[in-house]
């Protein structure tokens, strides 16, 4: 790059346009932007990661401004004041959170044209019934993982823009989500099947929670980490390849959000300690409210059936392995609260004993 | 091609070479699973006591790392698989007559159902990496029916 703008460059302009308005050249004759700050291009494209070099690529810990104005552009003083109250990097941030953008970007699906529909087949009616019944779970509590990422938006600083962007990718996620398992619940003709208190319940403890940050140890920790397991499941409670791939693609989605809770909620507790307490006391209730979900007699029932392959075997196979699977659900999600800083093992009501998980196979938190 | 045909060696570093360079031909397949960023260990345990280990490295849609590794060594990778070598066996056999993995020979099921196949990593973090990149590692291993057909 040579052609470095200079004060006295493109000295001849006009000054006012021919109905006489004044001109502004600023932008041309030399701001404070990085003239030849050039990213490259790595061997997938130019990623958000390539990007980030010179004054855009240092995310500032508290941005002195509330403007929309991009981070590393020469920003004209006053400037409006947007009204953001997540000013601090800690509050939103996670180490991960441009790559996890651009994978996003990257593994994009469609709920009309990956999923091979046209191979639905008639099911035993108590197993077309427990898929629609879980499918309708599904579709509910899918949509809050977009709500609550929408409310806390605009009110993030817009410095921590790749944040945003990727919780735009995030809406996107849970829109298909919600999408494809209302589908499915409709496409074989069992339809939408109940709709119990407890999961709304779940849902609006998540949505009401006072902080991001609690909001996001609710939803991307706990609920989400929950919601991954059930996706994982699907290989064994499909019925049929059409549900197999519906379980496959949300399964990669759902990782990610999980992947960016834990490490923000690490950012979070690393940067302000005093915040740990406050996650602690979302995750004391929303554990809670999650037992009551999982529990609840509908979810489990339906789970059972498919993972038995229908009523006749659910109780010498379908509460088994769901009990089985349950230990592996809890200890993953306490293995993630560990990463991310959060020490539940020793603080946790989740009845640990009773099904038999050991709290000494857990890495304390750092 | 049978569930007993023995032409496969899988406890060989190169049949994963053979698994990456199906991957590596075939962009059109794997642009749509999308880009990963991760290194994956297999550990099989041999009968005799000792254990083949492979790393596999992938970076966007190509698998550019094949390297047989030492004991202990998984723990660098984001992730490790981790089974018997009769039950690893038992999955590209699977792959090999489905033309796929189907049922619980499925990478994820196997490492779900935790009783012959387990997946680890020395960070919670790594381990949901296998979950983000699933479908690709499933796609690379299925890879196992184009490699067992091919001649020789
Ligand atoms: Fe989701
Ligand atoms: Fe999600």
């Amino acid at each position: 790059m040579t052609n470095v703008a200079t004060p006295d460059a493109y000295a001849n302009l006009p000054e006012t346009n021919p109905l006489g308005f004044p001109l502004d050249w600023s932008w041309l004759r030399g701001s404070k932007s990085e003239w030849g700050v050039q990213p490259k291009p790595s061997s997938r494209g130019l990623t958000m990661m390539d990007i980030a070099v010179g004054a855009y690529g240092e995310v500032p810990d508290e941005p002195p401004r509330r403007t929309m104005a991009p981070r590393g552009c020469d920003i004209e003083d006053p400037t409006p004041d947007m009204g953001y109250i997540l000013n601090k990097k800690s509050q939103v941030w996670s180490d991960n959170v441009r790559e996890l953008y651009e994978e996003a970007v990257a593994r994009q699906w469609s709920a009309t044209r990956d999923i091979p529909w046209g191979e639905l087949q008639e099911l035993p009616d108590d197993v077309e019934h427990a898929i629609c019944q879980l499918c309708t779970f599904l579709s509910e509590v899918e949509m809050i993982a977009a709500d609550l990422p929408a409310k806390w938006m605009w009110r993030m600083n817009h410095d921590f823009l790749e944040a945003k962007m990727f919780l735009c990718t995030q809406i996107m996620d849970e829109a298909r989500h919600s999408e494809v398992f209302r589908k499915r619940a409709l496409a074989n003709g069992g339809g939408l099947l109940k709709s119990k208190a407890a999961g709304t319940e779940l849902l609006r403890s998540i949505l009401q929670a006072k902080t991001y940050t609690q909001a996001s140890s609710l939803m991307h920790l706990l609920g989400e980490g929950f919601v991954l397991d059930i996706f994982r499941m699907g290989e064994l409670i499909s019925p049929t390849d059409v549900e197999k791939r519906i379980f496959r693609m949300a399964m990669q989605d759902e990782a990610r959000h999980v992947a960016y809770g834990t490490l923000h909620l690490r950012y979070a507790v690393e940067h302000d300690p005093d915040v740990a307490e406050e996650i602690h006391e979302a995750l004391d209730h929303g554990e809670m409210v999650l037992m009551e979900v999982g529990t609840q007699p509908d979810l489990t029932t339906a789970l059972a059936t498919l993972l038995a392959g229908g009523v006749e075997n659910i109780e010498t196979e379908g509460f088994p392995l769901q009990s089985q699977l349950s230990v592996k659900l809890l200890t993953s999600y306490l293995a993630r609260c560990e990463r991310a800083g959060l020490n539940r093992v020793q603080r946790t009501l989740l009845p640990l004993d009773l099904l038999g998980i050991d709290p000494d196979t857990f890495t304390p938190a750092a | 091609m049978t569930a007993t045909d023995t032409r496969l060696e899988v406890d060989r570093i190169r049949f994963f070479e053979a698994l990456a360079d199906e991957m590596n031909a075939d962009p059109t397949r794997f642009e749509v699973l999308g880009d990963v960023d991760m290194s994956i260990a297999l550990v099989m345990r041999r009968p005799t006591g000792d254990a083949f280990r492979a790393q596999l490295v992938f970076d966007g849609i190509r698998c550019d790392g094949v390297d047989e590794i030492g004991e202990g060594d998984e723990r660098q990778a984001h992730c490790w698989l981790e089974g018997d070598l009769a039950d690893w066996q038992a999955m590209f056999a699977n792959i090999v007559e489905n033309g796929r993995a189907v049922g619980r020979q499925t990478i994820n099921s196997l490492t779900l159902v935790g009783d012959r196949i387990t997946v680890h990593g020395a960070d919670p973090l790594g381990v949901d990496r296998f979950f983000r990149y699933n479908q690709t590692v499933q796609a690379l291993l299925d890879g196992a029916a184009a490699v067992a057909a091919a001649p020789g």
